[in-house]
C-alpha cells in the first residue's frame, strides 16, 4: 500500500525539519519541472505501508502569483496527491491558518501538524487540540519538529490514513456569507457545464479563484467551451458584490478567510503574553539603528573567512593531491597522447571540479545556518535600502559579497532570494564580482608592469570595478528584462530559532553532491575540450615525442648533480609543452582571433605575440587561475619565482618579450575581470537560472562588456598620456 | 477627530499603532498584502525602521513583517492612540 503526502505550510513553519524527521536520510532533491524551485521528496515505511512525502515550497497562500505558489497549487490539485499534511506554526497560528482555509477547499483529506508547540507555550499560548480538530475537520498532531517530539504519533496517523481510516476527517469549508456564497453557487453551476473543467479541480475552489481575479484560473477557464457563460456570470457577480459589500472580490474573500482563522484562534487558543520575547530582545541589538550594520559586517566577515580562508585549506590539499597524482602518472607513464589526456586533461579536470566542494559546503552550511536561525531575513532588512537603489533585493547582498571569494557558491547562495526576478538578476550579475581566481592573474600582471604601490591600487580598483559593474548591470537588466516596478518587498521576520545541526549537515551534503553531479559533468567536459584544443595536433606528433625523450635521456646521461638535472628536465618539459601548445588548434584559433582583440591588447600593432594572450584567455574559460599556468607554458617560463627574486621567470618574460605596456596590461586585467565566467560558474548559472540560454547570455554580455571596457581603458589611458 | 484621519502606513512612526482601512495597491502586491493580513480593521504596530531608514518593521496579527516604503505608502490606516 502506498500513499503520496504533500507537505504544505508557510515559510518558517519548520516544514523542512519535519520532512527530515519523517524521511530521515532517504530523500531525493531535484527541481520541479520547468522551474528552478527545489523539489524534495522522500519515503518512509510504517506498519507495512510505504509513504511518499513531497515537501512543497513554503507559501503563504495558493494564489499562484509566484513561482513557488504556482508549483504548490498545481501539485496539490494533481491526482498524484492522496493526502495533504498542513504544517502549522503554533506560535503564529492565525496567519498560518489562512493557507489552511485554501487547502480545505481542495477537496482532499487534510491532516494537520501543530509544530513548535513549545514556542507557543513559552509565549503563554495554550491550544485546545480537541477543539482545533473539530473546527478544522481533520486530525491534529502536536510536534516539536527539531526535537522529534510527536513524530512517531504522526507516522502512525499517516499509516492509518494510508489504510483508509479517514474517520477523523470531515469536510470543513469557510462560510463566505450569504452574498458571496450565492455568487459562488452560480459560478459553480456555470463551471459544471464543462465536465472536463469540473473534474480538473473542485468547482468551488475554481469559483473562489475566479472571484479573487486569479490570472491562472481565468486562463484555465478560457480554454473551456463554457468560458463565455462563466465569464458572463463572473461579470455579474462582480457587479453585484462590489457595490453591495463595498470591496472587490479578492478583499472580501481574504477578509472572510481571516475571519474564519481569527474566530478559530479565539476559540482554541489563549492570548499570548505581551512580555518581550527573546526575539525582540535580540532584535533590539541585531537590527539596532547603530549596531545593526556593524554586526552584519562582522557576521559577513566571519562567514567569508570560514568559507574562503578555512575552506582554502582542504582546497589546497585537494589541489596538491591531484598535482601529486598527475606528477606521479607523468613520471611512470611514457610521454604521449594518452598520458597527456590523463595528466593534462582528466586529472586537472577532475581536480577543477572537486576543489570547489569544500568551499561550497562550508558557505552553504553557513548560509543555511543563518537562514534557519532567522538572521538571514534581518540581513536583508538591514541591507535592503542599499540594494533597492541598485535595483536588487536585500537578500542579493550576500551572494554579491561572497562572489569575491568564488562565484560558484555565490550563485548557489542566490537560492535564498524568493522572487524569481531578483534571483535571476543576482545570478546574472554575480560573475562580474572579481573572485580569488582572478586575483592570481592580477597579481602576476600588475606585479610585472606596476610598482608595488600602483599594483595594489590596480588590484583594488579591479574589485571595485567588478562590484560597480554588477550594480550597473543589475539596474540595466532589470529595466531591460522586466517591465514595471521591482517585485514587492513583503518579508516576514521570523522568530529567532536554534537551528538543527543535522538539517544544516544534510543541506551541506545536498549542495555538495548536487554540484558534483550537475555542474561537475559540465566542468569536466569543458576542461577536456580545452585540453584537446591546446594539445592537438602536436601531442600526436611521434617525432617530437621521440626527440623529447632523446633529449631527456641525454640530460640524464650527463650525470650532473641531482638539482641541476631536475632543472634541466623541467626546462626541457616546458620547451616541449610550449612547442605543442604554440602549434595547437588553440594557437591557430588565437592567431585567427587576435585581430579581434588587437584594439585592446595591441593598439599600436607592435606585438607579434598578441595571439599568445588569446590562448591564455581561452584556457581561462576553464578556470581563471589557468590563465597564469597557460602563460607559463606559452612563454616557456615558470611562474614560480626563484629564491630571492621579486619577479618570476614568467613575469620577466612578460616584461621583456610579450610587448605588453603598462596600459595594455591594465586593459588585459580589465578584460580578464569581465570577459567570461569560468566553466564552474557557467555550469552553476545554467543550473540555477534553469537554462543554457541564460548561461550563454552571461558569456555573451561578458565578452562584449569586457571588450568595450578594455577598449575604453586603452583609449582613455592614451588620451591622458599613458602608454 | 484627528484620530480618524486617513494616513499612509509609511507616515506612522516607530511605536505608533494603526488600524488598516484600505489597501490601495493593485495587482499581485495587493493580493500579497491581503494574504499577509492587511485587511480592514486589523490593528498593527510599527516596530522600527531599518538602520538606513527603509524598510520598516511592523507587527501585524502577532507576527513581524517588513515592508518597503513603496509598499507601506499604499496602505491607508487610522492612527490609533
Amino acid at each position: 500500500m502506498s500513499l503520496t503526502i504533500a507537505l504544505a505550510g508557510n515559510p518558517n513553519c519548520g516544514k523542512t525539519t519535519l520532512f527530515n524527521a519523517l524521511t530521515g536520510a532517504r530523500h531525493h532533491v531535484g527541481n520541479w519541472p520547468g522551474v528552478t524551485v527545489e523539489r524534495r521528496s522522500g519515503t518512509f515505511e510504517q506498519e507495512g505501508s510505504t509513504l511518499e512525502v513531497v515537501d512543497l515550497p513554503g507559501t503563504y497562500s495558493l494564489a499562484a502569483r509566484s513561482e513557488d505558489e504556482r508549483v504548490a497549487a498545481k501539485f496539490l490539485a494533481s491526482p498524484e496527491v492522496d493526502l495533504v499534511l498542513n504544517v502549522l506554526d503554533a506560535s503564529n497560528l492565525e496567519r498560518n491558518l489562512y493557507l489552511s482555509t485554501q487547502l480545505l477547499e481542495l477537496g482532499k483529506p487534510v491532516a494537520f501538524v501543530l509544530n513548535m508547540v513549545d514556542d507557543a507555550e513559552n509565549r503563554g499560548v495554550h491550544i485546545d487540540l480537541a477543539a482545533l480538530e473539530t473546527l478544522l475537520g481533520g486530525p491534529v498532531i502536536p510536534t516539536v519538529g527539531n526535537r522529534e517530539q510527536g513524530i512517531p504519533e504522526l507516522k502512525a496517523l499517516l499509516a492509518a490514513m494510508a489504510r483508509g481510516e479517514t474517520s477523523r476527517c470531515r469536510r470543513i469549508t469557510v462560510d463566505y456569507g450569504h452574498d458571496i456564497e450565492g455568487e459562488l453557487a452560480k459560478l459553480e453551476t456555470e463551471i459544471g457545464r464543462d465536465e472536463q473543467l469540473e473534474a480538473s479541480m473542485p468547482p468551488r475552489w475554481l469559483a473562489l479563484q475566479l472571484l479573487e481575479n486569479n490570472a491562472d484560473a481565468k486562463r484555465l477557464v478560457t480554454e473551456s467551451h463554457a468560458s463565455e457563460a462563466i465569464g458572463q456570470q463572473l461579470t455579474k457577480s462582480f457587479a453585484f458584490l462590489e457595490p453591495h459589500l463595498g470591496a472587490d472580490g479578492a478583499t472580501l474573500i481574504a477578509e472572510r478567510r481571516y475571519g474564519f482563522a481569527h474566530g478559530l484562534v479565539k476559540e482554541v487558543a489563549s492570548a499570548a503574553d505581551d512580555r518581550r520575547t527573546p526575539t525582540s530582545r535580540l532584535d533590539a541589538v541585531l537590527t539596532n539603528r547603530w549596531l545593526g550594520i556593524p554586526i552584519f559586517v562582522g557576521i559577513l566577515a566571519l562567514v567569508y573567512s570560514l568559507s574562503f580562508i578555512l575552506g582554502k585549506i582542504p582546497q589546497d590539499w585537494i589541489a596538491e593531491g591531484f598535482k601529486a597524482l598527475s606528477g606521479f602518472a607523468e613520471a611512470r607513464l611514457p610521454a604521449g597522447e594518452l598520458t597527456s589526456l590523463l595528466v593534462d586533461g582528466v586529472i586537472p579536470g577532475v581536480s577543477a571540479v572537486i576543489v570547489f566542494v569544500p568551499v561550497i559546503m562550508i558557505l552553504m552550511g553557513c548560509i543555511a545556518f543563518l537562514e534557519d536561525t532567522g538572521y538571514m531575513a534581518r540581513a536583508a532588512f538591514i541591507m535592503d535600502r542599499l540594494m533597492h537603489v541598485m535595483g536588487l533585493h536585500g537578500k542579493s547582498f550576500i551572494p554579491l559579497i561572497m562572489g569575491s571569494g568564488c562565484n560558484v557558491p555565490a550563485i548557489q547562495a542566490a537560492r535564498t532570494i524568493e522572487s524569481p526576478q531578483d534571483r535571476l538578476i543576482t545570478i546574472l550579475v554575480t560573475p562580474l564580482v572579481s573572485c580569488s581566481a582572478r586575483l592570481q592573474v592580477y597579481i602576476v600582471i600588475a606585479g610585472t608592469f606596476f610598482t608595488p604601490f600602483k599594483a595594489a591600487l590596480a588590484i583594488i580598483g579591479m574589485h571595485f570595478l567588478g562590484l560597480g559593474l554588477a550594480v550597473l548591470m543589475g539596474r540595466m537588466l532589470r529595466s531591460a528584462l522586466f517591465h514595471g516596478p521591482s517585485s514587492p518587498f513583503v518579508m516576514e521576520l521570523p522568530p529567532y530559532r536554534l537551528p538543527v545541526l543535522r538539517a544544516t549537515a544534510i543541506h551541506m551534503w545536498e549542495k555538495g553532491s548536487i554540484f558534483l553531479t550537475r555542474a561537475g559533468t559540465t566542468i569536466f567536459a569543458g576542461a577536456t575540450l580545452i585540453w584537446f584544443l591546446s594539445r592537438y595536433p602536436g601531442i600526436a606528433n611521434r617525432e617530437w615525442t621521440a626527440q623529447y625523450q632523446d633529449q631527456r635521456l641525454a640530460v640524464q646521461a650527463l650525470k650532473l648533480p641531482a638539482t641541476e638535472t631536475e632543472d634541466r628536465l623541467k626546462a626541457l618539459q616546458l620547451a616541449h609543452e610550449s612547442h605543442i601548445v604554440n602549434t595547437s588548434l588553440a594557437a591557430r584559433l588565437g592567431q585567427k582571433a587576435s585581430p579581434l582583440l588587437q584594439p585592446i591588447l595591441d593598439p599600436d600593432h607592435k606585438r607579434p605575440e598578441a595571439w599568445k594572450d588569446v590562448i591564455a584567455l581561452t584556457a581561462g574559460f576553464v578556470a581563471k587561475e589557468i590563465v597564469v599556468s597557460t602563460m607559463a607554458v606559452i612563454h616557456q617560463a615558470s611562474d614560480e619565482p626563484k629564491v630571492g627574486e621579486r619577479l618570476s621567470p614568467l613575469q620577466v618574460a612578460l616584461r621583456d618579450n610579450s610587448g605588453l605596456s603598462p596600459l595594455t596590461a591594465l586593459a588585459f586585467m580589465v578584460f580578464t575581470l569581465i570577459y567570461t565566467p569560468c566553466l564552474g560558474t557557467i555550469a552553476m548559472i545554467r543550473r540555477e537560472a534553469g537554462s543554457w540560454g541564460w548561461a550563454g547570455f552571461t558569456v555573451a554580455y561578458g565578452l562584449v562588456l569586457g571588450w568595450g571596457l578594455a577598449w575604453v581603458t586603452v583609449v582613455a589611458g592614451r588620451w591622458m598620456g599613458f602608454v | 477627530m484627528t484620530q480618524n484621519l486617513l494616513i499612509p502606513l509609511s507616515d506612522l512612526q516607530p511605536g505608533d499603532q494603526g488600524e488598516v482601512v484600505q489597501v490601495k495597491a493593485q495587482g499581485p502586491i495587493r493580493q500579497r498584502l491581503l494574504e499577509m493580513g492587511f485587511i480592514r480593521g486589523v490593528r498593527l504596530r510599527v516596530e522600527k525602521l531599518a538602520p538606513l531608514g527603509d524598510p520598516m518593521e511592523l507587527v501585524i496579527k502577532g507576527y513581524h513583517l517588513s515592508l518597503r516604503r513603496d509598499e507601506s505608502s499604499c496602505i491607508l490606516v487610522h492612527r490609533v492612540a
